[in-house]
């Protein structure tokens, strides 16, 4: 079945691997370089058949065969092929037809690498979900790659060009914008890259990148290039990190938060803006450096506040605090601080980040709360006490005057019945005192605070020491008055002269028989305090066991029949409306000291 | 029933002389020893140690008192049990009508019973049934 081919040179001396076939693709001849790269031993070649050197025949070989014609064009096909050392090789094989000689030249070109680079690319298009596409101009032909297609959710079968290219991009300003970009691109030659949103084939929403280019033939686009990148997971992430960080920025833009960054290592302080509105600090008035920081803080929570500070940088306490802060105005804020203490790989403090608010309102309404708790609270004791007298004092008189009226009803002797009327007549005077005293005590605690003015000690002193007269008389007391003419104190005047009466009757009504009885009455004055001190050697009294129910309501200690437990009470709650305080020191036996301190007004 | 005698602790002298009054009228007892407050109640107990017959039948103990309140004075009792017997009936007879006072009377197991003023017949009426049927509390 051998022809007639007579080439005009050598095929055996051609530097590349070429073989020639006759019709029936049977080897005729072939280089010797063939022979090399297919790794077979020099021999005659027409021992050879095609099949055994490069395995089945592509289709469109094996359609030759059954040809009846010559084929008149020539034919490109790849093929792999499995060396004897087990490696994966790839050809280009490009079939020849030569009319003339009636045969056919194959050569064999080695893709491998070609091949390789070809294959990750596209695997690389894949992994990043990079298409490509060219659009000639002067053809009006567009190619998309599979990707791009991929991107675009196209059948297989849709045919792209440049119009419906762009109806892809969403309606509206995607679309605008990319109108705009491209016309630029074609017209100037500007090259594109953007983030659009492209809604595909199948009517889903996507985020893509846009990138396009074009050749410049004579000042004129004769094809565009570019890639697509299906960038929709993370543009999703990214517009979701947006949303959340702008929502943060109001948030900490409306709750007059400051941020701030400290660098322990240089020493840098970094504030953002809601911090100096917070410190009252003009930007450029600050140094960025800690210590500007330390010298707004109140001096009294300054130490506190920078030991915090460092305390949270050794990792021995988190920062969580509160200090004041004096502005440049002068006037007091409290803060919140709070922050977090960053270590690098090395376990070293680097950083520490946190947010400083004011709360000097909150802190406003918590002080305001508070006083409200407290005068609660006093009231609320008040008003126990006030049910204690209720209860006790006033039901038994009454019940005094319920039981004697009822005997004075059974029982007709006139001589029970006047016993009886004495009886009612002294628990109705003792009724009557109660309420006055009651009432004497709630007009007491509705001054809190009111009529305050300065009084002169002395004077209401000799007022009351007047009104005892008849006691002191009887008693003959050895009184040492050792108060300046002149000193005065912020009080209620008829109070003070009732505590002091209250005081001096005591120290009668409780002296001690065996010896006489000696009153020492002092004052000083120590910065803004005045202390006035009523010392006896009476009685005294065991304040252990007493101490607690001294200056108690309808409190008796010694046994006196005269002793109404009254006395103190009013004292203490007289003291109180004058925010004042009395205390005492006794010892039974050997005395009594009471001690009124009153807090004078600085003006 | 007739009790021997009556131990009348309080410090209001005009409550003392009624209460005595109003007792006696009812035919409780003939004889009330009375107390101006519980230290001189506690001292008279002190002194009848181991003079079983002398103890009086019933105390009637108010608690709001000088030197020696109600409360303190049954505590000395508590501290002391040998110092009374089952024979002596004890009620806190008191003004107060405070919750607080109630509750803490029942801390006391050996009280016979709560009253609050003002004292009637029928109060003293009660008092003679429970001494005659010693289960019974008022």
């Amino acid at each position: 079945m051998k022809t007639n081919c007579q080439p005009t040179i050598s095929i055996e001396d051609l530097p590349f691997p070429i073989v020639v076939l006759d019709k029936k693709l049977e080897i005729l001849r072939c280089s010797q370089i063939f022979f090399d790269f297919f790794e077979l031993a020099h021999s005659n070649c027409q021992s050879l058949t095609l099949k055994e050197v490069i395995g089945e025949l592509p289709i469109s070989f094996s359609k030759i065969l059954n040809r009846k014609t010559f084929l008149n064009k020539e034919l490109k096909e790849f093929t792999a092929h499995v060396t004897r050392k087990h490696e994966l090789k790839w050809f280009k094989m490009v079939l020849y037809p030569s009319q003339k000689e009636k045969c056919y030249y194959l050569y064999f070109d080695d893709v491998t690498q070609k091949k390789k680079t070809i294959d990750l690319s596209l695997q690389a298009e894949r992994a990043a979900r990079i298409g490509s596409w060219e659009v000639d101009l002067v053809n009006h032909t567009v190619f998309w790659s599979d990707m791009t297609r991929e991107i675009h959710e196209t059948p297989r079968s849709h045919v792209p060009n440049l119009e419906t290219g762009i109806n892809f991009y969403k309606e509206g300003k995607h679309r605008e914008r990319i109108i705009e970009v491209v016309s630029e691109c074609i017209e100037k030659g500007t090259p594109y890259d953007e983030e659009l949103i492209l809604v595909t084939a199948k009517g889903n929403q996507k985020w893509v990148r846009a990138i396009g280019n074009s050749e410049m033939i004579n000042g004129k686009a004769s094809r565009m290039f570019g890639v697509f990148q299906d960038i929709d997971k993370e543009k999703r992430a990214s517009i979701e990190y947006q949303i959340l960080t702008d929502r943060m920025r109001v948030a900490v833009e409306s709750s007059n938060i400051g941020i701030w960054d400290y660098n322990i290592i240089d020493n840098v302080l970094v504030w953002d803006d809601n911090m100096y509105n917070l410190y009252g600090v003009k930007k450029e008035d600050f140094s960025g450096e800690v210590a500007a920081w330390e010298t707004t803080i109140h001096p009294n929570d300054k130490d506190r506040s920078i030991q915090e500070v460092e305390m949270a940088i050794r990792g021995e306490k988190e920062f969580n605090t509160q200090f004041r802060i004096i502005t440049p105005e002068g006037s007091i804020r409290h803060i919140h601080g709070q922050g977090k203490v960053f270590k690098n790989k090395h376990g070293n403090p680097v950083r520490m980040v946190g947010a400083n608010a004011d709360i000097t309102r909150i802190k406003k309404v918590d002080n305001r709360l508070r006083q409200l708790l407290n005068i609660t609270e006093k009231q609320n004791k008040n008003l126990l006490n006030f049910a204690h007298i209720v209860s006790h004092n006033l039901r038994s008189n009454s019940s005094n005057l319920s039981m004697l009226t009822g005997m004075l009803l059974d029982n007709t002797d006139p001589k029970s019945q006047e016993k009886f009327l004495e009886m009612i007549r002294i628990s109705s005077e003792r009724l009557d005192e109660t309420v006055v005293q009651l009432n004497e005590i709630i007009k007491i605690q509705s001054d809190q605070g009111k009529n305050l003015q300065w009084v002169k000690v002395e004077p209401a002193l000799k007022n009351a020491l007047e009104s005892i007269n008849a006691h002191i008389e009887e008693t003959d007391p050895d009184i040492s008055i050792q108060i300046h003419k002149e000193l005065k104190v912020y009080a209620i005047k008829p109070y003070l002269s009732s505590i002091f009466l209250n005081l001096l009757t005591n120290s009668i009504k409780y002296r001690r028989t065996e010896e006489k009885l000696k009153i020492k009455i002092s004052a000083k004055t120590i910065s803004n305090q005045t202390i006035i001190s009523f010392k006896d050697n009476g009685q005294g009294i065991d304040l252990k066991k007493h101490g607690e129910k001294l200056f108690g309501m309808y409190k008796t200690f010694h046994g006196n029949s005269d002793a109404k437990g009254i006395g103190l009470f009013i004292s203490k709650n007289q003291m109180d409306a004058m925010n004042a305080i009395i205390d005492v020191e006794s010892e039974v036996n050997k005395g009594t000291i009471f001690n009124l301190c009153f807090t004078n007004k600085t003006d | 029933m007739e009790v021997n005698k009556v131990f009348l602790v309080d410090d209001d002298e005009i409550f003392r002389t009624a209460a005595e009054i109003l007792i006696k009228s009812e035919g409780l007892t003939r004889t009330i020893e009375q107390y101006k407050n519980g230290l001189d109640a506690y001292n008279k107990l002190l002194e009848l140690a181991g003079k079983i017959n002398e103890l009086p039948d019933i105390i009637l103990l108010d608690i709001n008192m000088p030197l020696m309140n109600g409360w303190e004075f049954l505590e000395e009792l508590r501290m002391a049990p040998d110092l009374i017997n089952d024979q002596v009936h004890i009620y806190i007879l008191t003004s107060s009508i405070a919750p607080d006072d109630l509750n803490l009377s029942k801390e006391y197991g050996f009280i016979r019973g709560y009253i609050t003023k003002p004292l009637t017949k029928a109060d003293v009426n009660k008092m003679a049934i429970s001494v005659s049927n010693p289960s019974r509390q008022i």
